[in-house]
């Protein structure tokens, strides 16, 4: 009996709480509600200028959908390599984990660059009601990316720290969740104002 | 990232709990200022904001005392009662309401769950900061003449990014809440087990996670527009209207919420009974929680206010606080009854809580016409004292796990019975000039309401005020140092009255065992007969 009990594996250890990633999902819902409400106001107040007869953009402006495109192009391709490195780091793959984050990151860069090279293009003063509601969805949504690279540059380094690995990657599980809310994000902008205009 | 990690000290404490010996807890100015323990956080937000609370208090008064008289008394004069008005409003929410009920959610949600720590510690710490630190430059703003209506540019940027500070830093706060009860609860406590205070924690933290960042985004919208934009957007006076939807009902009631979660647990405790009936009561409070979303309101122009989906939400809202009680009522009838103070905070909030959403119900019907008059200020203001009348119940009930030692008993029975009276006393009266078209919410020479009905209100305000100092006055024997305080005065049912009193910094004094019911206490207690 006691031999038998002797040849068996180690307990599992206790399932660590995903604090992490709960907390991550919440903000990412709070952070995506900050957009459902700017957008919001966006489209009204939109309808309600159109409804009057006036022209949304003012004479002059013009949104490029070039850099817009590239723009979420790059954002969706980007879904792919930052869970490419979640399932890397699961099998304990780490060069391709490196490869996919960096890759991610890159990403995450082009799409500031083709955005800021959009508001170049679009000749939009601020001073306007589309100017100032554009620029402050799209700033944000910026913002939102930029605080989106730097939680994986984060996780790039605990899992280079050796703390995350395949058997537990909530890091960068909770990384990857907020990245994949912020190109949700970024769909719903490049609808409502790029396509949309 | 740091803020991820269990603090340093929570982790040696935990580590000491385990082995032998106690470990020291800082003292003086180190544990206040560099401490990540819940319970000191949410004292700080609880001492705090009763503080704003006699402030604001006292200026409701004074508007009240203008608003008797509005022809021969003119004690703000014209350029500052309105944007003094928006500080006693926004204030009574932002710097009172919400942070006195995160407060004492801080403290007692990780008891509840079994956990050692809140979750995410340092955010907890950085959210009371910032909230401090954006509530100083809120008040700041407004003495240099900023605010909404204000005539200092400096000042209004500084009031915008001052909100945006309060109200990100109440978001954190949130989240450290229902991650808490989400991913920290101790073993076999399942969600359908959890105490129901925690359960209302966790539907008000998701649902002010779901509405606030859209006043957030609004604020952003605001301040690039004041600082960049010429105020394209409406400007300065648009301001104050952009926050008009958090400040109404049905969105003021998610800050009441807990009411009923605390309702649940003191009246279960004090009947010495099992609730039953568990999953209604939870799918009631959720029900209460999603007909608060009032974001839906956040819209550039007030037609939202009279779209279906509104008004469904503000007749609805009456609907789960009943039930609520209802099933509560069971347990006057299965119970052996005892009357403790925290009980009559409960009912008195309760009661409260009841009234405000009725009274919301019935202004909700769009021929009522009460939109955009003082109505709308009744009803948050009986929402709004529902909610502090609650948390205050909340820190008398646990005042050994909030403090060292109990409240005064004898003191506090008074307390919520006369915050009840002087809250309907106030607030009753503005219903009615509502509803007899007498006023819009601020007239720009303050005429609002009735001037007969408006002295009540002066009562109601002052009594108001009065039962606040009462409240802080009867809550203060809590900070005295006792040899030997009971760790389970009430005979409680859930797991914050396994924890010492006051609790050490880990919280419990050893391994909590195996929950395998929604009253593991009464469990033990039964099994020790």
């Amino acid at each position: 009996m006691s031999s038998a009990a002797l040849s068996l594996p180690p307990a599992a250890p206790p399932a660590r709480p995903r604090v992490l990633l709960v907390g991550t999902a919440l903000a990412s819902a709070a952070t995506f509600m900050a957009f459902v409400g700017l957008i919001g106001y966006y489209a009204s107040t939109r309808a309600a200028v159109i409804a009057d007869g006036t022209r949304w953009l003012p004479d002059g402006a013009n949104i490029p959908l070039t850099p817009g495109n590239m723009a979420f192009a790059t954002m969706v391709i980007s879904a792919v390599s930052v869970w490419w490195a979640v399932d890397a780091v699961g099998k304990n793959d780490r060069q391709m984990a490196y490869l996919a984050l960096a890759l991610t990151f890159m990403f995450g860069v082009a799409v500031i660059n083709a955005t800021s090279f959009l508001y170049t293009q679009a000749g939009l003063p601020v001073a306007t009601t589309p100017g100032a509601l554009i620029y402050i969805i799209t700033g944000a949504h910026l913002a939102m990316v930029v605080v989106g690279l730097v939680f994986i540059t984060v996780m790039v380094f605990r899992t280079l720290g050796g703390e995350y690995g395949s058997r537990d990657r909530e890091g960068l599980v909770a990384a990857a969740l907020f990245w994949f809310v912020t190109i949700a994000v970024h769909a719903v902008i490049w609808y409502v104002i790029y396509i949309v205009k | 990232m740091a803020v991820t990690e269990t603090p340093p000290e929570t982790v040696q404490a935990s580590a000491k709990t385990a082995g032998s010996g106690t470990r020291s807890e800082p003292t003086g100015l180190a544990a206040i200022l560099g401490t990540g323990d819940h319970k000191v956080i949410g004292r700080l937000y609880i001492a705090t904001s009763l503080l704003f609370g006699l402030v604001i208090g006292v200026l409701g008064a004074l508007f009240a005392y203008e608003g008797v008289d509005p022809g021969e008394l003119d004690f703000f004069g014209a350029n500052h009662a309105y944007p003094l008005f928006t500080l006693f409003r926004l204030g009574a929410v932002f710097l009172v309401g919400m942070p006195l009920v995160i407060g004492l959610a801080l403290v007692v949600v990780p008891l509840q769950v079994g956990s050692s720590t809140v979750a995410f510690p340092r955010a907890a710490a950085l959210s009371f900061w910032g909230w401090l630190l954006g509530s100083a430059l809120l008040l700041g703003s407004y003495a240099v003449d900023g605010g909404p209506g204000g005539t200092s540019t400096t000042g209004v940027n500084l009031f915008v990014a001052s909100m945006i500070l309060v109200v990100v830093a109440l978001l954190v706060a949130a989240i450290c809440l229902a991650t808490t009860v989400i991913a920290l609860r101790t073993t076999g406590l399942l969600l359908s087990r959890i105490p129901m205070y925690s359960w209302s924690v966790l539907v008000a933290s998701v649902m002010w996670l779901l509405t606030l960042p859209v006043l957030v985004g609004a604020l952003v919208l605001s301040y690039v527009d004041v600082r960049h934009a010429s105020g394209t957007l409406g400007g300065n006076a648009a301001i104050f209207g952009r926050f008009a939807w958090v400040l109404r009902n049905p969105q003021v009631y998610v800050v009441a919420i807990p009411v009923l979660g605390f309702t649940a647990d003191v009246l279960a405790t004090t009947a010495r009974a099992r609730l039953a009936g568990r999953p209604l009561i939870q799918g009631a409070i959720a029900g209460a929680g999603i007909c608060g979303f009032g974001a839906v309101l956040a819209t550039p122009s007030s037609a939202g206010i009279e779209s279906p989906v509104v008004v469904a939400l503000g007749l609805a809202a009456v609907l789960p606080v009943l039930a609520v009680l209802g099933l509560l009522g069971d347990l006057f009838r299965r119970g052996s009854f005892r009357l403790t103070t925290g009980a009559i905070y409960a009912l008195c909030a309760s009661i409260l809580l009841l009234v405000a959403t009725a009274a919301g119900a019935l202004g909700s019907i769009p021929d009522m016409e009460t939109a955009g008059t003082i109505y709308d200020l009744g009803v948050a203001h009986l929402a709004l004292l529902a909610a502090i009348t609650g948390a205050l119940g909340g820190v008398h009930w646990w005042a050994t796990k909030v403090g060292r030692a109990p409240a005064h008993e004898g003191l506090g029975r008074v307390v919520p019975l006369a915050l009840l009276v002087s809250t309907l006393v106030a607030s009753i009266p503005d219903l009615i000039s509502g509803l007899t078209g007498e006023g819009v919410e601020l007239a720009a020479d303050w005429t609002g309401g009735i001037s007969g009905l408006n002295t009540a209100v002066l009562v109601g305000s002052v009594t108001v005020v009065l039962a606040l100092a009462l409240a802080v006055a009867s809550l203060l024997p809590i900070r005295r140092v006792l040899s030997q305080v009971s760790s389970d005065p009430w005979e409680g049912q859930t797991l914050e009255w396994l924890a010492p009193s006051p609790p050490p910094l880990a919280n419990f004094d050893g391994p909590i065992p195996v929950v395998t019911s929604p009253e593991p206490l009464v469990d033990q207690r039964e099994e020790n007969r």
